[in-house]
């Protein structure tokens, strides 16, 4: 399996999201979950296969770390819609899924079969992916925010906030144990846990970004736009940590998470 | 307002005294600091009721405005350069005002860990809550207190060689508890040449008598005696042939507690999973 098959793969998960989102508008819920579910069978088979021939799990390059975000964004995307059965939920997972197979149809990174020895261990897939599933939810609490500050006409409900913050909670849990499982790994690949490399100072500032955002939800006098800005300005700050340190002059040649050869 | 005090108090202390010297908190120091701070959150906690700032300490209103400084601070080290013989914000771990921060951070911990542990309702309320903030008021103070006692050193292992000697990371030569003989260094490539695997069959042996022969992988380290040793690297030169091999010894021994510290915070992250906002986290 090579990145060539990938479009083959990825038009019939598109289109298979895509019905699931048309689904779940017209309230069909059991068409929503079942077309889904196919689509993102369909696209992981891809991914186990790409896992496969490349004879290493496909974590390394960042055109790697999209795919599983574009897996992971449906996958939340319908937990979150059998949980609080938000209609929209599947159509914006769907939209953006595709955004990131699109920057992987134009924009191929180099995908090589090496794995340099510091990344071969099993602690290696459970911390990217982990990762990956907290950046997938807290993406959609950050369209969740967008939502409420700027499209919403009527005031904001106690619902829907509920739903913001049952996002950061489970978005916030993920990223917690993707950066403890970060540390544990650490120590038995550079020998220290925590080292201030500049991913970690940032995963650190992401961290306690969104933990401000829970905290300040739960005074009991609040501003609920600040509270959302809050959010926003987390989730740019995520994208620093994700992405935004391999541009940063700061960051370059001293970060040892830079693994483009 | 406590937050921004202290790092006035902060850039005061770092024009008198100069930066933060971690390396004077070597045990006993940091066990007596460790004590001290303990009993300091304490006596807060008693005194709660009678003085103001005490009780305010343990609040949200106290509690936002410090993470709020907190990533200020982190932003500013993630945007500059940071270098162990920087100064101000090159070196912002020695960096009072960051330091204080933090340290006042962890005061607010312990002061709603209390609070919370002397007002038990329902465990699950409590229990994410105590996971969560117990879990990283540990690591985050037996990380930072520990480091004085942390020693890792390199050590250039040669072919059948004993070695016993260890550079230390200020360049100084130590004899270790332990001499290692490097039997065999092993480097295997990949197609296009670039590495695929490298490790040491290397025989151990130990002050107290233990003979280990075993072989150290990157991402491997193998554990005696309270030391952990890792592959760190090979003459680059001589590549698969090379004759060397550089291993490096890490001892930590304040690493349990840490990681004890890891442990909870795992925990308390899965808590936060499974039982959500409602049920986990949420003020009455």
């Amino acid at each position: 399996m090579t990145w060539e098959e990938f479009i083959y793969f990825a038009i019939v998960a598109v289109l298979l999201w895509a019905v699931g989102a048309w689904a779940a508008w017209k309230d069909k819920t059991a068409v929503a979950y079942t077309s889904t579910a196919i689509g993102l069978a369909v696209f992981f088979s891809f991914i186990l296969m790409m896992w496969i021939s490349l004879e290493r799990p496909p974590l390394r390059t960042m055109g790697e770390t999209r795919l599983w975000y574009s897996f992971f964004l449906p996958l939340a995307g319908i937990i979150v819609y059998s949980r609080w059965k938000y209609k929209w939920i599947l159509s914006f997972s769907t939209v953006l899924a595709l955004v990131f197979i699109c920057v992987n149809l134009f924009k191929p990174e180099i995908h090589s079969k090496t794995l340099m020895p510091a990344l071969q261990s099993p602690w290696f897939a459970p911390h990217v992916i982990v990762y990956m599933f907290a950046y997938a939810v807290l993406g959609a609490s950050a369209v969740m925010a967008l939502y409420l500050l700027f499209f919403k006409k009527s005031n904001i409900t106690d619902e829907e906030f509920d739903i913001t913050d049952n996002l950061v909670y489970v978005g916030l849990a993920f990223m917690t144990i993707g950066m403890l499982f970060g540390a544990l790994w650490a120590k038995e690949a550079w020998g220290h846990y925590w080292s201030w490399d500049p991913k970690e100072t940032w995963a650190a500032i992401t961290w306690f970004a969104y933990l401000i955002y829970i905290h300040y939800r739960q005074l009991p006098k609040q501003k609920p736009r600040l509270a959302l800005y809050v959010l926003l300005i987390s989730f740019v700050l995520l994208q620093m940590c994700w992405w935004g340190i391999n541009y940063l002059p700061s960051a370059q040649g001293s970060s040892v998470h830079t693994y483009s050869t | 307002m406590i937050g921004g005090g202290l790092i006035l108090a902060g850039l005061m202390l770092q024009l008198s005294v100069g930066a933060v010297t971690w390396e004077a908190f070597a045990w006993p120091a940091n066990g007596i600091v460790l004590a001290g701070f303990l009993a300091l959150i304490a006596a807060m906690y008693l005194l709660h009721k009678k003085v103001y700032a005490f009780r305010f300490i343990g609040s949200y209103q106290a509690a936002i405005p410090t993470l709020v400084y907190a990533v200020a601070l982190t932003i500013i080290m993630g945007l500059t350069r940071q270098t162990t013989n920087g100064t101000w914000l090159n070196n912002m771990l020695a960096f009072w005002p960051f330091v204080l921060i933090y340290v006042y951070m962890a005061v607010i911990l312990g002061e709603v860990i209390l609070r919370r542990v002397t007002h038990l309702t329902s465990w699950r309320r409590d229990l994410p809550f105590l996971l969560n903030h117990l879990g990283l008021f540990l690591a985050m103070t037996t990380a930072t207190l520990g480091n004085a006692d942390m020693q890792r050193l390199r050590m250039i292992t040669t072919v059948g060689e004993p070695e016993w000697r260890a550079l230390t990371q200020e360049g100084g030569v130590r004899e270790m508890p332990l001499a290692i003989e490097l039997k065999q260094f092993i480097m295997e490539t990949y197609d296009d040449g670039s590495p695929k695997r490298f490790a040491s069959e290397i025989q151990i042996l130990t002050k107290s008598g233990q003979n280990i022969e075993t072989t150290v992988d990157v991402n491997k380290p193998v554990e005696v005696e309270g030391w952990k040793i890792y592959q760190y690297g090979y003459d680059t030169q001589m590549g698969a042939m090379s004759q060397i091999s550089i291993l490096e010894l890490v001892s930590d021994p304040w690493l349990p507690l840490v990681y004890t510290g890891i442990y909870m915070m795992l925990a308390g992250a899965v808590c936060m999973f499974v039982l959500g906002k409602r049920e986990g986290g949420k003020e009455k």
